[in-house]
């Protein structure tokens, strides 16, 4: 069954019962001509009418349920109009409940649930305080009102003067907690936004007003005031609980007028907006919201930035913060943080995204572009880092290598030639010796000048130097893909070097059996991916080796990704621009 | 008697050519050591009279080493003669300040030029 066939099923019954106890109060001998009786059924219809209303507006806040809830209660009290002792006493004794539903409402305003332990305690013990007494003085045959009423079918206990103590007692607690109540209420007031107070205020200060007016008059009863002085806070306390749905109507209008004159005055602020953050302020001012912040999506990196394209979480769930998307044209274009109590009005908040999307989308470009010079920056830094650090490999190279094999093969040379007409055969000894060192260093060399620049790779292209890099790989290599035609040199030059270094730490770290190469062309760019069987756990933060080449890639404006689950291969991708040609 | 020399330098190969070409000349070697450490603990175990010792090792500086090796408290010092294959102007006054004799790049080791740095 639908919400609404829901909703109209119980709006049907609302009225059943409201026009059942209009019956009982008419057709009463013992008729109770009190304005609260009389008010009773209209009271009744109108908090379920809005009630019912709040609950189709928002299904998932429980404030809707509740005030329908406190409409229904109202009736629980129709059958006190009965001639009949036994219906009489139940509907005396439910006669006050309808006051527990209300402070449940009050303090469960504007979501429909009791936030801290404080709020529940109380609501607890309004509705405990309002069944008890009415139980104890139906039970003890205490006086039970001042108008003419059949006779108390549930007295188990004649003792008139204990209910009369119990009765004072119980005043002067409900007193107590009427004061706790709008205590709560205050506190509440003080510490909310500027966005909640909007909110909250019709509502809190009617409820407020009414729970005063049930205090004063309890208080007043129990110091023996008359009557006539009881009634001036008793008719503001009805007046209060009458008015209370329609201020609760008033405010969700107050809230579309608010929202569209703030709307408004926002599209004008914009079209002034040209200094950097004055977007931020404008919907500020729109939103009443002075701690609103503003987040910039890149779509291109997938995160969020702040306006100087410094990288931005979403808060989480409980941080209080409510978040809400801005879209233009299908795309996500930024993310306004606010106070969570804006949730309470999403079309406000769409509203004002939508009209300050242009200008979000221009700071948006604004943020992006920072980012991208910040990105820039780091990367470069880190270029001439890697330079350096490429710079002294090379001299230690060579020193180490074949620095020291030239070193021994002029030694062993001299030597040799020491020998030569003495010791022939130690002479021919030594030089083979050279011999060899002199290929050693010839290959040293020839590795060296390699990590430098491989000459097949501008000769021959990126296939070429590629399968070389295959062929003296330590474990078996698959080229997957590679494309037919040759790419711009500073892509296969960063591709290669993508390759080489994936290559080089499956060999030193990856335990791996069998590793696979592609370089492909996809939506304009050069895709690069060494993958591998080993143990993965990868982590470019620990090796400069990943570092470096991050920066080498991100110098041509691509993007490095390392996928490496512990026992599960490592994957190195490269998404480097690629025009065509 | 045949002077006796302790090489300290971490590329085996070159400890290998030294050592055959020292001992070629007439020299006795007595000991090898990879890196500052371990030339530091030969030294005092085998007192040699010479300790060629490469400027580069892995732990060590070797002028650090040479000053330890040469310092006032240490009896019966050895000569200790700095080794390279960088060029000897590349470390300019540091050489002697270390305490060491003289400096010879690798490439120009002999008995004699050895001979010409102790004399």
């Amino acid at each position: 069954m639908t919400l609404r066939a829901q909703l109209s099923i119980l709006a049907v019954l609302g009225v059943l019962l409201a026009a059942l106890g209009t019956t009982l109060l008419l057709s009463s001998d013992m008729r109770d001509t009190s304005a609260w009786a009389l008010a009773s059924p209209f009271m009744m219809l109108s908090f379920i009418g809005v009630g019912l209303f709040a609950w189709w507006r928002r299904p998932h806040s429980g404030f809707g349920a509740l005030m329908t809830a406190v409409g229904f209660v109202f009736f629980l009290s129709a059958p006190a109009a009965s001639d009949a002792p036994a219906l009489y006493g139940l509907g005396y004794l439910f006669g006050s409940l309808f006051l527990g539903t209300v402070v449940h409402m009050l303090l469960a305003f504007p979501e429909g649930r009791l936030d801290g332990r404080r709020e529940r305690w109380l609501v607890g013990s309004v509705y405990g305080l309002v069944l008890g007494v009415n139980l104890v003085l139906l039970l003890l045959n205490g006086p039970l009102e001042d108008q003419a009423h059949p006779r108390n079918a549930y007295v188990v206990w004649d003792a008139t003067g204990v209910a009369k103590v119990v009765l004072g007692i119980a005043e002067g607690l409900a007193v107590v907690l009427a004061a706790a109540v709008i205590a709560t209420m205050v506190r509440r007031w003080r510490a909310a936004s500027a966005p909640e107070r909007r909110s909250l205020g019709p509502v809190l200060w009617t409820g407020a007003g009414l729970i005063l007016g049930v205090g004063i008059s309890l208080g007043l009863d129990l110091v023996g005031a008359g009557d006539t002085v009881a009634m001036v806070p008793d008719l503001v306390a009805l007046a209060c609980l009458l008015a209370l749905p329609y201020v609760f109507l008033v405010g969700l209008g107050r809230r579309r007028w608010f929202r569209a004159g703030a709307i408004g005055s926002l599209i004008q602020r914009l079209s002034a907006a040209h200094r950097q953050g004055s977007v931020r302020e404008a919907l500020a001012e729109a939103l009443g919201d002075p701690s609103l912040r503003l987040l910039y999506w890149l779509p291109r990196d997938q995160r969020y930035v702040d306006l100087e394209g410094r990288a931005v979480e979403l808060p989480d769930a409980e941080s209080g913060r409510g978040v809400t998307e801005v879209r233009a044209e299908g795309r996500r274009i930024a993310a306004l943080v606010h106070d969570a109590a804006l949730l309470d009005d999403p079309d406000l908040v769409e509203a004002a995204g939508a009209a300050a999307s242009l200008a979000l989308e221009n700071e948006r470009l604004g943020a992006e572009l920072r980012a991208r010079v910040e990105e820039l920056e780091q990367s470069r830094a880190g270029i001439i880092a890697f330079g350096l650090a490429e710079r002294r490999r090379f001299e230690r190279d060579l020193h180490d290598g074949a620095q020291q094999r030239l070193v021994a093969l002029g030694l062993q040379v001299g030597m040799a030639r020491s020998k030569l007409r003495e010791d022939p055969a130690r002479a021919e000894g030594l030089l083979d010796g050279a011999r060899e060192e002199l290929r050693q260093a010839q290959q040293e060399l020839r590795e060296l000048a390699r990590g430098l620049h491989p000459a097949v790779l501008t000769e021959r292209g990126l296939a070429a130097a590629i399968a070389g890099l295959v062929e003296r790989a330590t474990v078996p290599v698959e080229v997957r893909a590679m494309p037919p035609e040759r790419l711009p040199s500073a892509v296969e030059t960063v591709a290669y070097f993508v390759v080489a270094e994936g290559l080089t730490n499956v060999a030193k770290y990856a335990g791996a059996r069998h590793a696979s190469v592609a370089v492909e062309r996809i939506n304009g760019h050069a895709v690069v991916e060494v993958r591998d069987d080993g143990v993965g756990g990868a982590d470019p933060a620990v090796g400069s080796g990943l570092r470096g080449l991050a920066d080498r890639v991100g110098a041509v404006d691509g993007r490095l990704e390392i996928v490496s689950p512990p026992g599960a291969g490592t994957v190195v991708r490269a998404r480097i621009p690629c025009a065509s040609s | 008697m045949a002077k006796t020399v302790l090489i300290v330098d971490d590329h085996p190969s070159f400890r290998a050519t030294a050592r055959m070409l020292l001992e070629a000349e007439g020299y006795d070697v007595v000991g090898e050591a990879p890196d500052g450490h371990s030339g530091l603990e030969c030294a005092m175990r085998l007192s040699p009279q010479v300790v060629l010792l490469d400027v580069n090792l892995p732990d060590l500086d070797g002028f650090a080493v040479a000053a330890r090796l040469t310092a006032d408290d240490v009896v019966g010092p050895p000569e200790v003669v700095l080794i390279s294959s960088r060029d000897g102007s590349d470390y300019g006054p540091l050489v002697l300040a270390s305490g060491a004799r003289g400096f010879i790049p690798k490439g120009e080791l002999s008995g004699e030029a050895l001979e010409a740095v102790l004399a």
